[in-house]
């Protein structure tokens, strides 16, 4: 116990770790704002930087870069209508709206709050349920992962704004965009016209960059000439009071974030948009209409996407699995530094576990300060002249999309979907959904696929698999029901029970 | 004015022609891996090139390029000029391209810099599996038909060629599950999504020794000195000698044309790179075997995997287009 604590103080004891877990959080912060430089890259590009290096610092920027660069994508989100990362995209929905009401200092308070709110719950149970966790999350099945992307098909219905049949249509369009290129499990060509070009698919981050960044860009030429709202500069850090109130939801959509990012195969983007409907649901009469600025539409996201990473941090750390994408290239981190990440690892190096929970935390608080200072210069973003603003955006999303891959190609993506996705703002078609069905698309694809053959393509065997696992079950039922509250029915049967009751 | 830049431009670009012929390098060099960040092919050259940049005397970038299954990476430095400026980290996949109909440039468009290292393929099951042993999984898959579920990873992965090993020699009734990678398989085997993976050494190496998975066998004619009591396929099976030693490797590769200088600097910097300490524990701990070669003994190697596998293949009937189309000769 006592050494556990030594291990975890490492990194705030040593000036060189604390230096550099501060380092990698404010790089990872403004990493994750600009939309297109990703986390994942970063940390990548961070393995051959820190190769000489002893592992405990190489880890600690890494880590610190990780967590600065979840928090950093909400930035972009809230001033500028576009997500610096997918995990951000919830966060769009209510942050930008607050910033177009002068808001933006209050917003991105509350934002940098409960993302430290969501990131010490996630570190919380790495750092006492890790074990527990990894079992759950390795007990998901082919068919579970699959009912899990069907629930995610069903936030269709939160993310569509006002028409539900537009809502279908563009979430439908995700998913096929997502289908396109080379089936990675048979090596068939789907949608590709046989062209070299289609083969490796529509990368999805073009595809985002281009719906959020240069539609939007496009939409704002229609006001071209409409003076920017001035922003409030009042009370940014919000008082105790606020923080306290949204406390019951932040440990829910919390761990929606910890369960979802420990999952191998789903990540923080999920994770926050499952947990922006779960605030929907359960918040009965918010101040504000979700979509309108909603202060819970932003606490759930924020939470659940910095929950994730102590979550994925779980599978890794137990069974040198990763977590997610992120996790994956601090796996081969480790392997490079003469470790080897697997189920060993806790038994063998016990502080390895310590210094990595103590350099969350550490990355955490930091992640706290940084974000609260120079609040006022981000939000005079905002205020900047269209004139400049739209130019600028369009250049981010350029190198964004092209910083991706490498590729010329990925830059006519985005900028085929921004002219396409602003026709679709225009006429009133809501661009989340379309995110959600290139996330989600070869989830349920994959799995569904993985699960009916695995049951020898026989549909009764299926559903007698569903059946007889309590998980599965339980996500079968949930699927059902949030299906069945979502149409007409529920409401006329909820009426007849009420008026019964009477 | 303008003509004496004019002429200040010419004559910085006969210095760097001139400089490019005799102290390569001149510049960055652009390395292209084939594969995603966090994978083996990646890891695996993220340790070798540092060692390599200090015999250069010149930095190596690195960049990922996936999709394609590699393809996109290969075609990306076939399109770049052959002057040693754009190198290519890649894996054995591309030999397989032609026969696969993944596209129509394999690595006989490119001049091995080295390869550096190969993998042994492993039979792994889940811990509670009802056998140990590969010749008893065949008795039970015999019992149990269609019942054994066997990870794979899509025609001309690894599961796919050692599969089409076992069923080149004994009837094999089983459902393959799909999966992106060895690694979301192996983590399938451990939660019971799958019974037996075809995996890589390396990749299964840790949970081996944690318990979390069962090995059966390593294709190999020799033990691995990684996991000496794991029994080898010729000591049950004889007839596997014929394919075997095949593994996947990586290889850091130029396109062909390239000056031959630039060619022997890069392959001298690399194959000191791969004699590094650092690298050389990396690899063994990976479960990989050593093998930087470079030069006419690579060229062999690679003649010999592609003709050994895309016949292999072809048999098993998994190719789209027979070897023999291409000019590969059956071994």
């Amino acid at each position: 116990m006592f050494d556990s604590l030594m291990y975890f103080l490492t990194v705030w004891t040593q000036p060189e770790l604390l230096f550099l877990v501060g380092l990698g959080t404010l790089a990872g912060i403004y990493v994750g704002a600009i939309p297109g430089l990703s986390v994942t890259m970063a940390v990548s590009i961070l393995i051959s930087f820190t190769f000489s290096w002893d592992v405990y610092p190489a880890i600690s920027l890494m880590i610190g870069t990780y967590m600065g660069g979840v928090y950093g994508g909400s930035r972009t989100a809230i001033l500028l209508n576009i997500p610096g990362a997918p995990s951000a995209i919830a966060t769009a929905m209510d942050g930008y709206p607050m910033a177009q009401k002068g808001e933006a200092g209050v917003a991105i308070g509350v934002t940098t709050v409960m993302s430290f709110v969501g990131g010490l719950i996630g570190i919380l149970v790495l750092a006492v349920a890790a074990p527990l966790v990894s079992d759950f999350a390795l007990g998901f099945q082919p068919r579970d992962y699959m009912l899990l992307a069907v629930l995610g098909i069903l936030l269709v219905g939160s993310l569509s704004g006002g028409s539900l049949l537009k809502g279908i249509f563009a979430g439908a369009f995700g998913i096929a965009i997502g289908a396109v290129g080379m089936d990675p499990l048979t090596f068939t060509e789907r949608f590709t016209f046989d062209t070299q070009l289609m083969r490796g698919g529509v990368s999805f981050i073009a595809v985002m960059i281009g719906m959020f960044g240069v539609s939007e860009a496009l939409h704002q030429l229609h006001h071209i000439d409409t003076p920017a709202v001035k922003q409030k500069i009042g009370r940014i850090v919000p008082s105790w009071g606020v923080v306290r109130k949204y406390l019951p939801l932040s440990m829910q959509t919390s761990t929606i974030g910890v369960v979802i990012g420990a999952l191998p195969g789903t990540g923080g983007d999920i994770a926050a948009l499952m947990a922006y409907d779960h605030a929907k649901r359960v918040t009965k009469n918010p101040e504000v209409p979700f979509g309108e600025g909603a202060m819970e539409g932003l606490v759930a996201p924020e939470t659940a996407n910095n929950a994730a990473v102590g979550g994925a941090f779980i599978p890794m750390m137990t069974l040198g699995i990763p977590g997610d994408a992120v996790t994956a290239i601090m796996i081969g981190a480790l392997f490079i530094h003469g470790l080897n990440p697997g189920p060993m690892l806790m038994i063998d190096k016990p502080d390895m576990f310590w210094f990595i929970v103590g350099a969350l935390s550490l990355a955490n608080c930091f992640m706290l300060i940084f974000g609260l200072t120079g609040i006022r210069v981000f939000t005079k973003i905002v205020e900047m002249p269209r004139a400049v603003l739209i130019p600028l955006i369009l250049l981010l999303s350029i190198v964004g999309a092209y910083a991706v891959n490498n590729s010329i190609t990925d830059i006519y993506w985005m900028l085929g979907f921004g002219v396409f996705g602003y026709f679709m703002k225009h006429y009133d078609y809501p661009l989340g959904p379309v995110i959600l069905g290139v996330i989600l698309s070869r989830l349920l694809d994959d799995n569904w696929r993985r699960a009916i053959i695995s049951e020898r393509e026989s549909l009764p065997r299926f559903f007698e698999g569903i059946i007889t696992s309590p998980l599965s079950l339980t996500l079968f039922v949930a699927v059902i029901l949030i299906f069945v509250s979502q149409t007409p029915l529920w409401g006329s049967v909820k009426s007849r029970l009420a008026r019964k009751a009477a | 004015m303008s003509r004496n830049l004019i002429s200040a431009i010419v004559a910085l670009g006969l210095t760097a022609t001139v400089a490019v012929a005799q102290d390569y390098p001149t510049k960055e060099i652009q390395g292209i891996i084939q594969w995603g960040a966090g994978g083996s092919t990646d890891t695996v050259m993220r340790a070798v090139t540092p060692g390599a940049e200090g015999v250069l005397g010149g930095s190596v970038v690195m960049q990922n390029m996936t999709g394609g299954v590699g393809a996109i990476a290969l075609n990306y430095v076939a399109d770049a000029d052959a002057d040693g400026y754009t190198v290519l980290m890649g894996a054995e996949n591309p030999l397989l391209y032609k026969v696969m109909g993944l596209g129509d440039k394999d690595y006989s468009d490119f001049t091995p810099i080295n390869l550096l290292a190969r993998g042994t393929p492993i039979l792994v099951a889940g811990p509670d599996a009802p056998f140990g042993t590969y010749p008893e999984m065949l008795a039970y898959i015999q019992e149990h038909p269609g019942e054994v579920k066997f990870g794979s990873t899509g025609p001309g992965g690894l599961p796919s060629v050692v599969t089409a090993m076992i069923s080149s020699t004994t009837e094999l009734d089983v459902i393959f599950v799909p999966y992106d990678g060895d690694g979301p398989a192996l983590t399938a085997l451990q939660g019971g999504a799958i019974d037996v993976m075809p995996a890589v050494l390396g990749a299964s190496v840790e949970g081996i020794r944690a318990g979390t998975m069962k090995p059966l066998v390593v294709f190999d004619i020799e033990a691995s000195a990684a996991l000496p009591d794991v029994p080898t396929i010729t000591s049950t099976n004889p007839e596997f000698e014929a394919f075997l030693p095949w593994g996947p490797f990586f290889g850091v590769f130029v396109k062909n044309g390239t000056p031959d200088d630039a060619v022997a600097k890069l392959s001298a910097a690399y194959a000191e790179a791969a004699q590094g300490q650092d690298f050389i524990d990396l690899m063994a701990g990976r479960g990989f075997t050593m093998m930087n070669i470079s030069g006419d003994e690579a060229q062999a190697f690679l003649t010999k995997w592609q003709q050994n596998t895309a016949w292999l293949m072809d048999d098993a009937g998994l190719t789209k287009v027979s070897p023999a189309d291409f000019g590969i000769a059956r071994p």
